[in-house]
C-alpha cells in the first residue's frame, strides 16, 4: 500500500491486492528489528559488565577515577540546573490546577502530599530520565558515534584495550549513581514550588506543608522513587552509548544515531516505567 | 592447527565474504621476522581488510590467521587483547584520540595495559616522541597538527609498547611527496632500530618500494604475485604490469564502471 502511494500513481491492481501483505510484512519487519535491538543492548550490558569484572579480577581498576569523575560532572552536575528548573516549573503548574479543583470541595490540604506523591514516586524520575535522554544521552551517542567514524573507537581495541570498559563502563556508571541523585533534586525543587502556591493562594503555612507532606509520604514511595531512578540511569547510558558505538555511514550516520538513540531512550524510560508500577502494584500491593 | 615455525604472521588460506560480495577468496600469507612486507592493490581490494583481520577486528569467514603460536580466531577475549597488545597499528588517518593531547595519546596503552609509575611512562613517551621528531608537540592536541605530524604521534603510539609486529595502513596517504618520504624513512629506520617486523599496506608505488623487503599483490581477493621488490618489477603478469606501470589500458578495469569514465 505505501509503495503504491509513494510512487504517486494510480494504484494498480496488484498492489491493492497485496496491501494487506505488504502491512503485515512491514509490522512483521519493524517488530523483527526492534526484537534484536532489544537483544542486542542487553547483550552489550552483559559484554559491559563481563569486560569490566575480567579487569578487576585481574587486579586492576576498570577505568580511571577521573574519567568517571568526568562523565559525573557533565551527566550530573551540569544537569542540576536544568533539572531543578523544569521540576519547578512542573511543582507550580501541578500544584495550582489541583489546588483549584480541590478548592471547590474544600479539599486544597491535599495538594501537599499529591504533588509530593507524584514526584517522589513518579514525576521526578520519570522527567529526570527524559531531561537526561535529550541532554545527556545525545551527547554520549553523538561523542562516541564521531569516535567510531573516525576509527579512534577501533583504534583503542586494536591497542588491546576494551572499548566497552574503557569508554562504556565509565558513562553507564556515571548516571547509574546520579541519576537518583538528580531525582531527589527534582521531587524537591517541585515540592519547594508547590509549597509557594500552596502558601501564596491555599493559605498553608510552611510549617503546615511540611506536616501534610511528611504525613501523606510514605518511605516505599521514596525507595520506590530511587530504584527506577537507578534502573533509568543505567538505561540512558547503555542505550545512549550502544547507539554511538553502532554509528554506520559517516556524519549522517552520527545524526540518525542520535536522533534514534533520544528517541528510544525517552520511549524506553516510559516504557519501563509503566512495566514498573505494573510489577510492583502487582507484586508488593 | 599446527604451529607455524618462525613466521611472524601466518595466513592459511584465508577468505571473507560478506553477503553478496567477496572480500578475501584464499589468501595465503607468510610475514618472517624483520621484514616489511607491502600489501599493494585497488581500492577497496581488501588490503587493509588483512590488517583488521590480523588484529582480530574482523573474523575470516574461512582459513586461518596466525600471529606467532596463537590462532587469532580461537582466542578468547581476554588472550586476544593480550595478543593486540603486541601489535602496533598506525591507521591511515592516525585515529589519534581527539580528546586527549599528544602526550596523553602516546601514554594511553601504557597507562590501561602495563604497572608502570607515572614517571616511568612519562619518560617512555618522550623517548618515543623523540624518536618520531615531536618532542615539542607533546602538549597540542591532535586537531592542531598536520597530517604528517598526526602520523608521526600515530607512529609513536604503535611504538610505545615496544611492539612485535607494527601494521600501516595506508602510511603515505593524504601526505605531499616530501612528507611522504619523510614518513617511509622514518618507518624503516624505527623498524630497524626496534627490530620489529611490519606489514604496510599501500597503493603508491614509490612509496612500496621504498620500504619493502617483501611485497605481495592482491587483485580480486586473491595474492597474485609475492617477491622481494626487485624481482617483483620483473613479474610477467598483466595486472602486476598494469599496476605498476599506472596504465589505464590492461586486465585491471576490464568491465568496471571505472573503465567506461577512461574510454
Amino acid at each position: 500500500m505505501a509503495a503504491a502511494n509513494d510512487a504517486g500513481g494510480p494504484r494498480t491492481a496488484e498492489a491493492i491486492v497485496h496491501a494487506p501483505a505488504d502491512l503485515v510484512a512491514g509490522v512483521g519487519e519493524k517488530s523483527h528489528s526492534v526484537l534484536v535491538d532489544v537483544g542486542s543492548i542487553f547483550w552489550f550490558i552483559a559484554n559491559t559488565i563481563g569486560e569490566t569484572l575480567d579487569r578487576m579480577r585481574r587486579g586492576r581498576v576498570p577505568f580511571r577515577a577521573a574519567s568517571f569523575f568526568r562523565h559525573s560532572e557533565r551527566a550530573g552536575v551540569e544537569s542540576v540546573p536544568l533539572v531543578a528548573m523544569v521540576s519547578f516549573f512542573l511543582g507550580l503548574t501541578m500544584a495550582l490546577l489541583t489546588g483549584y479543583q480541590l478548592e471547590r470541595f474544600g479539599t486544597e490540604r491535599l495538594v501537599p502530599g499529591l504533588v509530593a506523591i507524584a514526584f517522589t514516586r513518579e514525576l521526578g524520575p520519570l522527567l529526570t530520565g527524559i531531561m537526561l535522554a535529550a541532554r545527556i544521552g545525545a551527547s554520549f551517542t553523538a561523542e562516541l558515534g564521531t569516535m567510531q567514524v573516525s576509527e579512534e573507537v577501533e583504534a583503542i581495541e586494536a591497542m588491546g584495550i576494551g572499548p566497552l570498559r574503557f569508554l562504556v563502563a565509565p558513562r553507564m556508571l556515571a548516571l547509574f549513581a546520579l541519576m537518583p541523585a538528580l531525582s531527589v533534586i527534582s521531587s524537591a525543587a517541585a515540592i519547594f514550588a508547590s509549597a509557594l502556591i500552596s502558601r501564596a493562594y491555599f493559605n498553608i503555612a510552611f510549617v503546615y506543608f511540611q506536616d501534610l507532606v511528611l504525613q501523606s509520604l510514605l518511605i516505599r514511595d521514596i525507595v520506590t522513587g530511587v530504584l527506577k531512578s537507578f534502573m533509568f540511569g543505567a538505561l540512558i547510558g547503555a542505550i545512549a552509548c550502544y547507539r554511538g558505538l553502532t554509528v554506520r555511514g559517516g556524519a549522517a550516520g552520527v545524526g540518525n544515531a542520535t536522533t534514534s538513540s533520544v528517541v528510544t531512550v525517552i520511549t524506553t524510560v516510559i516504557g519501563f516505567d509503566t512495566l514498573f508500577n505494573i510489577v510492583y502494584i502487582v507484586f508488593f500491593p | 592447527m599446527t604451529q607455524p615455525i618462525n613466521h611472524v604472521v601466518e595466513l592459511r588460506d584465508v577468505s571473507l565474504a560478506y553477503p553478496g560480495k567477496k572480500v578475501l577468496d584464499g589468501v595465503s600469507l607468510a610475514v618472517h621476522p624483520l621484514d616489511r612486507l607491502v600489501i599493494m592493490g585497488q581500492s577497496g581490494s581488501g588490503k587493509s581488510t588483512i590488517l583488521r583481520l590480523i588484529l582480530g577486528i574482523l573474523q575470516p569467514s574461512a582459513g586461518e590467521i596466525f600471529f606467532k603460536q596463537f590462532e587469532i580466531s580461537r582466542l578468547s577475549r581476554t588472550k586476544l587483547q593480550q595478543v593486540r597488545a603486541r601489535i602496533g597499528m598506525v591507521y591511515q588517518y592516525s585515529a589519534l584520540l581527539s580528546s586527549r593531547n599528544v602526550g596523553d595519546n602516546v601514554a594511553l596503552p601504557l597507562e590501561e595495559l602495563t604497572r608502570k609509575t607515572t614517571g616511568e611512562i612519562d619518560q617512555l613517551v618522550d623517548e618515543k616522541l623523540a624518536l618520531v621528531g615531536m618532542s615539542d608537540s607533546k602538549n597540542l592536541m591532535p586537531s592542531e597538527l598536520s597530517g604528517g605530524m598526526r602520523k608521526r604521534v600515530s607512529l609513536a603510539r604503535a611504538l610505545v609498547m615496544d611492539p612485535e609486529l607494527i601494521l600501516f595502513d595506508e602510511p603515505s596517504a593524504g601526505l605531499d611527496p616530501v612528507i611522504s618520504s619523510v614518513i617511509d624513512e622514518l618507518i624503516i629506520s624505527l623498524t630497524q632500530h626496534s627490530k620489529v617486523t611490519s606489514i604496510i599496506v599501500t597503493h603508491e608505488m614509490d612509496s612500496a618500494f621504498r620500504i619493502g623487503t617483501r611485497m605481495a599483490m592482491l587483485y580480486h581477493g586473491k595474492v597474485i604475485a609475492q617477491a622481494t621488490p626487485g624481482e617483483f618489477k620483473k613479474i610477467d603478469h598483466p595486472v602486476v604490469q598494469q599496476f605498476l606501470s599506472g596504465s589505464t589500458k590492461g586486465p585491471i578495469l576490464e568491465g568496471t564502471k571505472d573503465a567506461v569514465t577512461t574510454k
